[in-house]
Protein backbone atom coordinates (compact mmCIF):
# COMPACT_ATOMS: atom_id res chain seq x y z
CA UNK A 1 0.00 0.00 0.00
CA UNK A 2 1.91 3.34 -1.20
CA UNK A 3 0.35 6.89 -0.98
CA UNK A 4 2.09 9.06 -3.33
CA UNK A 5 1.21 12.72 -1.82
CA UNK A 6 2.84 14.65 -4.26
CA UNK A 7 1.04 15.20 -7.26
CA UNK A 8 1.25 13.24 -10.38
CA UNK A 9 3.50 16.43 -12.38
CA UNK A 10 5.61 16.51 -9.69
CA UNK A 11 5.78 12.77 -8.96
CA UNK A 12 7.28 13.07 -13.16
CA UNK A 13 9.66 15.50 -12.92
CA UNK A 14 11.01 14.10 -9.52
CA UNK A 15 11.40 10.65 -11.01
CA UNK A 16 13.23 11.61 -13.74
CA UNK A 17 15.67 13.58 -12.12
CA UNK A 18 15.99 10.02 -9.92
CA UNK A 19 16.24 7.73 -12.94
CA UNK A 20 19.42 8.94 -14.04
CA UNK A 21 20.68 8.57 -10.43
CA UNK A 22 19.22 4.67 -9.93
CA UNK A 23 20.50 3.96 -13.55
CA UNK A 24 23.93 4.48 -12.08
CA UNK A 25 23.72 2.03 -9.50
CA UNK A 26 21.37 -1.28 -10.46
CA UNK A 27 22.15 -3.77 -8.18
CA UNK A 28 22.49 -7.07 -10.16
CA UNK A 29 22.61 -10.56 -7.89
CA UNK A 30 23.88 -13.52 -9.21
CA UNK A 31 22.17 -17.05 -7.86
CA UNK A 32 23.05 -19.62 -9.94
CA UNK A 33 22.53 -19.66 -13.22
CA UNK A 34 19.87 -17.00 -12.90
CA UNK A 35 20.32 -13.53 -12.90
CA UNK A 36 18.14 -10.96 -11.22
CA UNK A 37 18.40 -7.36 -11.47
CA UNK A 38 16.83 -4.66 -9.40
CA UNK A 39 17.17 -2.34 -6.89
CA UNK A 40 18.02 -3.02 -3.36
CA UNK A 41 15.12 -2.12 -1.00
CA UNK A 42 16.01 -2.61 2.37
CA UNK A 43 12.90 -1.87 4.82
CA UNK A 44 12.81 -0.77 8.44
CA UNK A 45 9.87 -1.62 10.64
CA UNK A 46 7.53 0.77 12.26
CA UNK A 47 5.20 -0.69 15.18
CA UNK A 48 1.47 0.95 14.88
CA UNK A 49 -0.07 2.02 17.96
CA UNK A 50 -1.66 -1.64 18.20
CA UNK A 51 2.11 -2.86 18.92
CA UNK A 52 1.82 -4.44 15.23
CA UNK A 53 4.93 -4.54 12.38
CA UNK A 54 4.76 -2.35 9.38
CA UNK A 55 7.44 -2.80 6.52
CA UNK A 56 8.53 0.95 5.93
CA UNK A 57 10.97 2.48 3.03
CA UNK A 58 11.52 6.15 2.21
CA UNK A 59 12.52 5.99 -1.27
CA UNK A 60 13.86 9.85 -1.31
CA UNK A 61 9.83 11.16 -2.39
CA UNK A 62 7.96 8.32 -2.12
CA UNK A 63 7.11 6.35 0.93
CA UNK A 64 5.79 2.95 0.84
CA UNK A 65 4.59 0.82 3.80
CA UNK A 66 2.82 -2.22 4.05
CA UNK A 67 1.50 -5.12 6.70
CA UNK A 68 4.44 -7.75 8.35
CA UNK A 69 2.40 -10.99 8.14
CA UNK A 70 2.83 -14.55 8.95
CA UNK A 71 2.39 -16.52 5.67
CA UNK A 72 -0.97 -16.99 6.94
CA UNK A 73 -2.29 -13.58 7.05
CA UNK A 74 -1.80 -12.53 10.66
CA UNK A 75 -0.18 -9.67 11.72
CA UNK A 76 3.51 -10.14 13.46
CA UNK A 77 2.57 -7.88 16.53
CA UNK A 78 5.06 -7.34 19.52
CA UNK A 79 3.07 -7.09 22.29
CA UNK A 80 0.33 -9.38 23.29
CA UNK A 81 -2.94 -6.88 21.55
CA UNK A 82 -5.23 -9.30 22.68
CA UNK A 83 -6.76 -6.93 25.91
CA UNK A 84 -8.82 -9.58 26.50
CA UNK A 85 -8.88 -13.67 26.76
CA UNK A 86 -11.64 -15.26 28.71
CA UNK A 87 -11.25 -19.23 29.29
CA UNK A 88 -14.70 -20.19 28.33
CA UNK A 89 -14.47 -22.92 31.24
CA UNK A 90 -14.99 -20.29 33.69
CA UNK A 91 -17.69 -18.67 32.05
CA UNK A 92 -19.44 -21.52 30.21
CA UNK A 93 -20.89 -25.09 31.00
CA UNK A 94 -20.05 -27.86 28.65
CA UNK A 95 -21.76 -27.03 24.81
CA UNK A 96 -23.92 -24.26 26.80
CA UNK A 97 -23.59 -20.51 26.32
CA UNK A 98 -25.69 -19.17 28.91
CA UNK A 99 -23.25 -16.91 31.28
CA UNK A 100 -24.66 -16.85 34.95
CA UNK A 101 -24.79 -13.27 37.24
CA UNK A 102 -21.31 -13.67 38.61
CA UNK A 103 -19.95 -14.11 35.28
CA UNK A 104 -21.72 -11.43 33.90
CA UNK A 105 -20.60 -9.06 36.72
CA UNK A 106 -16.72 -10.20 36.24
CA UNK A 107 -17.49 -9.51 32.48
CA UNK A 108 -18.74 -5.90 32.66
CA UNK A 109 -16.04 -4.89 34.84
CA UNK A 110 -13.80 -5.70 32.24
CA UNK A 111 -15.20 -3.94 29.73
CA UNK A 112 -15.53 -1.00 32.32
CA UNK A 113 -12.33 -0.85 33.30
CA UNK A 114 -11.39 -1.13 29.16
CA UNK A 115 -13.75 1.57 28.37
CA UNK A 116 -11.63 3.80 31.63
CA UNK A 117 -8.44 2.93 29.97
CA UNK A 118 -9.16 4.90 26.81
CA UNK A 119 -11.06 1.50 24.59
CA UNK A 120 -13.14 2.90 22.38
CA UNK A 121 -14.64 -0.10 20.92
CA UNK A 122 -13.94 -4.11 20.97
CA UNK A 123 -14.28 -7.26 18.73
CA UNK A 124 -15.18 -10.41 19.86
CA UNK A 125 -14.14 -13.83 18.65
CA UNK A 126 -14.81 -17.21 19.97
CA UNK A 127 -12.81 -20.36 19.36
CA UNK A 128 -13.49 -24.07 20.70
CA UNK A 129 -11.28 -27.36 20.98
CA UNK A 130 -11.61 -30.13 18.24
CA UNK A 131 -14.08 -32.33 19.98
CA UNK A 132 -17.03 -32.53 18.36
CA UNK A 133 -17.70 -31.51 14.80
CA UNK A 134 -16.33 -28.53 12.48
CA UNK A 135 -19.95 -26.95 12.41
CA UNK A 136 -21.30 -27.44 15.74
CA UNK A 137 -17.90 -25.88 17.29
CA UNK A 138 -18.40 -22.27 15.20
CA UNK A 139 -21.97 -22.37 16.21
CA UNK A 140 -20.62 -22.81 19.52
CA UNK A 141 -18.07 -20.08 19.57
CA UNK A 142 -20.76 -17.68 17.87
CA UNK A 143 -23.49 -17.98 20.56
CA UNK A 144 -20.55 -17.41 23.22
CA UNK A 145 -18.97 -14.70 21.64
CA UNK A 146 -22.82 -13.47 20.73
CA UNK A 147 -23.07 -13.79 25.13
CA UNK A 148 -20.22 -12.07 25.50
CA UNK A 149 -21.03 -9.01 23.42
CA UNK A 150 -24.45 -8.66 25.26
CA UNK A 151 -22.59 -8.30 28.52
CA UNK A 152 -20.66 -5.99 27.16
CA UNK A 153 -23.55 -3.65 25.27
CA UNK A 154 -25.29 -4.38 28.74
CA UNK A 155 -22.50 -1.61 30.19
CA UNK A 156 -22.08 0.67 27.19
CA UNK A 157 -19.51 -1.14 25.30
CA UNK A 158 -19.35 -0.42 21.61
CA UNK A 159 -18.76 -3.72 19.63
CA UNK A 160 -17.30 -3.35 16.33
CA UNK A 161 -17.59 -7.37 15.12
CA UNK A 162 -18.16 -10.66 16.58
CA UNK A 163 -16.44 -13.42 14.93
CA UNK A 164 -16.68 -17.26 15.44
CA UNK A 165 -13.84 -19.43 14.92
CA UNK A 166 -15.04 -22.86 16.61
CA UNK A 167 -11.64 -24.81 16.31
CA UNK A 168 -10.55 -23.70 13.67
CA UNK A 169 -7.51 -21.19 15.16
CA UNK A 170 -6.67 -23.13 17.94
CA UNK A 171 -3.75 -21.48 20.34
CA UNK A 172 -2.16 -24.51 20.80
CA UNK A 173 -2.24 -27.84 19.12
CA UNK A 174 -5.32 -29.78 20.67
CA UNK A 175 -2.83 -32.99 21.70
CA UNK A 176 -4.36 -33.24 26.01
CA UNK A 177 -6.61 -32.34 28.07
CA UNK A 178 -4.09 -28.72 29.24
CA UNK A 179 -4.33 -27.80 25.29
CA UNK A 180 -7.78 -28.42 24.66
CA UNK A 181 -8.84 -26.18 27.47
CA UNK A 182 -6.34 -23.33 26.22
CA UNK A 183 -7.97 -23.13 22.93
CA UNK A 184 -11.74 -22.84 24.50
CA UNK A 185 -12.06 -19.17 25.19
CA UNK A 186 -13.47 -16.31 24.05
CA UNK A 187 -10.75 -13.40 22.99
CA UNK A 188 -11.56 -9.71 23.34
CA UNK A 189 -9.86 -7.20 21.23
CA UNK A 190 -9.16 -3.57 22.50
CA UNK A 191 -9.48 -0.94 20.19
CA UNK A 192 -8.14 2.34 20.93
CA UNK B 1 -6.02 27.45 -5.11
CA UNK B 2 -3.00 26.91 -2.96
CA UNK B 3 -1.78 23.99 -5.11
CA UNK B 4 0.50 25.86 -7.08
CA UNK B 5 2.42 26.70 -3.98
CA UNK B 6 2.57 23.43 -2.61
CA UNK B 7 3.60 22.24 -6.47
CA UNK B 8 6.13 25.02 -6.19
CA UNK B 9 7.82 24.15 -3.09
CA UNK B 10 7.33 20.23 -3.48
CA UNK B 11 9.59 20.80 -6.84
CA UNK B 12 12.82 22.55 -4.92
CA UNK B 13 12.05 20.21 -2.32
CA UNK B 14 12.23 17.34 -5.31
CA UNK B 15 15.59 18.99 -6.69
CA UNK B 16 16.88 18.57 -3.43
CA UNK B 17 16.26 14.75 -2.93
CA UNK B 18 17.83 13.93 -6.39
CA UNK B 19 20.57 15.71 -5.62
CA UNK B 20 21.43 13.57 -2.88
CA UNK B 21 21.38 10.29 -5.08
CA UNK B 22 20.31 6.72 -5.02
CA UNK B 23 18.96 6.49 -1.29
CA UNK B 24 20.71 3.45 -0.02
CA UNK B 25 19.24 3.76 3.23
CA UNK B 26 15.48 3.69 2.87
CA UNK B 27 15.24 3.43 6.37
CA UNK B 28 15.17 6.73 7.28
CA UNK B 29 13.67 9.99 6.11
CA UNK B 30 16.25 12.13 4.51
CA UNK B 31 14.68 15.69 3.78
CA UNK B 32 15.92 18.36 5.46
CA UNK B 33 13.38 20.74 4.60
CA UNK B 34 10.14 19.12 5.76
CA UNK B 35 10.63 19.16 9.29
CA UNK B 36 12.19 16.58 11.42
CA UNK B 37 14.25 13.61 9.32
CA UNK B 38 14.36 11.08 11.52
CA UNK B 39 13.67 6.85 11.45
CA UNK B 40 11.12 5.48 10.16
CA UNK B 41 10.62 3.24 12.92
CA UNK B 42 9.02 7.04 15.01
CA UNK B 43 7.03 7.51 12.67
CA UNK B 44 3.07 9.12 14.30
CA UNK B 45 -0.21 7.53 13.14
CA UNK B 46 -3.72 8.43 13.11
CA UNK B 47 -6.00 6.79 12.14
CA UNK B 48 -8.34 7.47 8.60
CA UNK B 49 -11.70 5.74 7.99
CA UNK B 50 -12.32 4.53 4.70
CA UNK B 51 -15.71 5.41 2.84
CA UNK B 52 -16.94 1.10 3.70
CA UNK B 53 -15.87 2.37 7.39
CA UNK B 54 -12.58 0.08 8.42
CA UNK B 55 -9.75 1.86 9.85
CA UNK B 56 -6.14 2.28 8.47
CA UNK B 57 -3.33 3.76 9.87
CA UNK B 58 -2.27 7.43 8.02
CA UNK B 59 0.91 9.22 8.59
CA UNK B 60 1.75 12.49 7.44
CA UNK B 61 5.36 12.64 7.35
CA UNK B 62 6.34 15.95 5.59
CA UNK B 63 6.78 15.19 2.25
CA UNK B 64 5.59 11.05 2.07
CA UNK B 65 2.31 9.96 3.03
CA UNK B 66 1.45 6.73 4.30
CA UNK B 67 -1.72 3.94 5.05
CA UNK B 68 -1.98 0.53 6.15
CA UNK B 69 -4.46 -1.27 7.47
CA UNK B 70 -5.57 -1.78 10.97
CA UNK B 71 -5.65 -5.27 11.87
CA UNK B 72 -7.01 -7.34 14.53
CA UNK B 73 -4.43 -9.97 15.88
CA UNK B 74 -6.53 -12.55 13.78
CA UNK B 75 -5.96 -10.99 10.93
CA UNK B 76 -8.92 -9.46 9.64
CA UNK B 77 -9.74 -6.02 9.15
CA UNK B 78 -11.00 -2.90 11.81
CA UNK B 79 -14.73 -2.27 10.49
CA UNK B 80 -18.07 -0.44 11.87
CA UNK B 81 -15.53 2.21 13.22
CA UNK B 82 -17.04 4.45 15.82
CA UNK B 83 -15.13 7.59 14.12
CA UNK B 84 -16.68 9.38 10.47
CA UNK B 85 -15.92 8.06 7.39
CA UNK B 86 -13.29 9.65 4.72
CA UNK B 87 -11.88 11.49 7.92
CA UNK B 88 -8.45 11.68 9.92
CA UNK B 89 -8.18 11.75 13.16
CA UNK B 90 -5.21 11.44 15.41
CA UNK B 91 -1.17 13.12 15.33
CA UNK B 92 -1.05 11.72 12.27
CA UNK B 93 0.77 15.22 10.82
CA UNK B 94 3.39 15.41 13.87
CA UNK B 95 6.34 14.10 11.78
CA UNK B 96 5.96 17.41 10.01
CA UNK B 97 6.59 20.96 10.12
CA UNK B 98 6.07 21.58 5.85
CA UNK B 99 3.35 23.43 5.33
CA UNK B 100 0.53 21.19 3.91
CA UNK B 101 -2.10 23.51 2.24
CA UNK B 102 -4.69 21.08 1.49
Amino acid sequence: MLILKVNKAIALAAAATAALSIAVAPVSAQTGQRTIKGERYVPTIWVDPDGCEHWVMDDGAEGFMTPHVTPDGKPVCRRGKICGVMPTDQFFATDKHFINAAGRQRLGEFFQQAKANGARSFVIAGHTDSRASDEYNIRLSERRANAVAKVARSVGARINDIRAYGERDPRVPNTSAANMAQNRRVEIYCLR
Amino acid sequence: MMKTVKTAVLLAVAAGISACTPAVDKTSDGHVSDGKSLHLSNLEAGIWVDPQGCEHWIIDDGLEGYADLRRTPDGKPVCNSDLPRNVATGPFKEGSTFGDPI
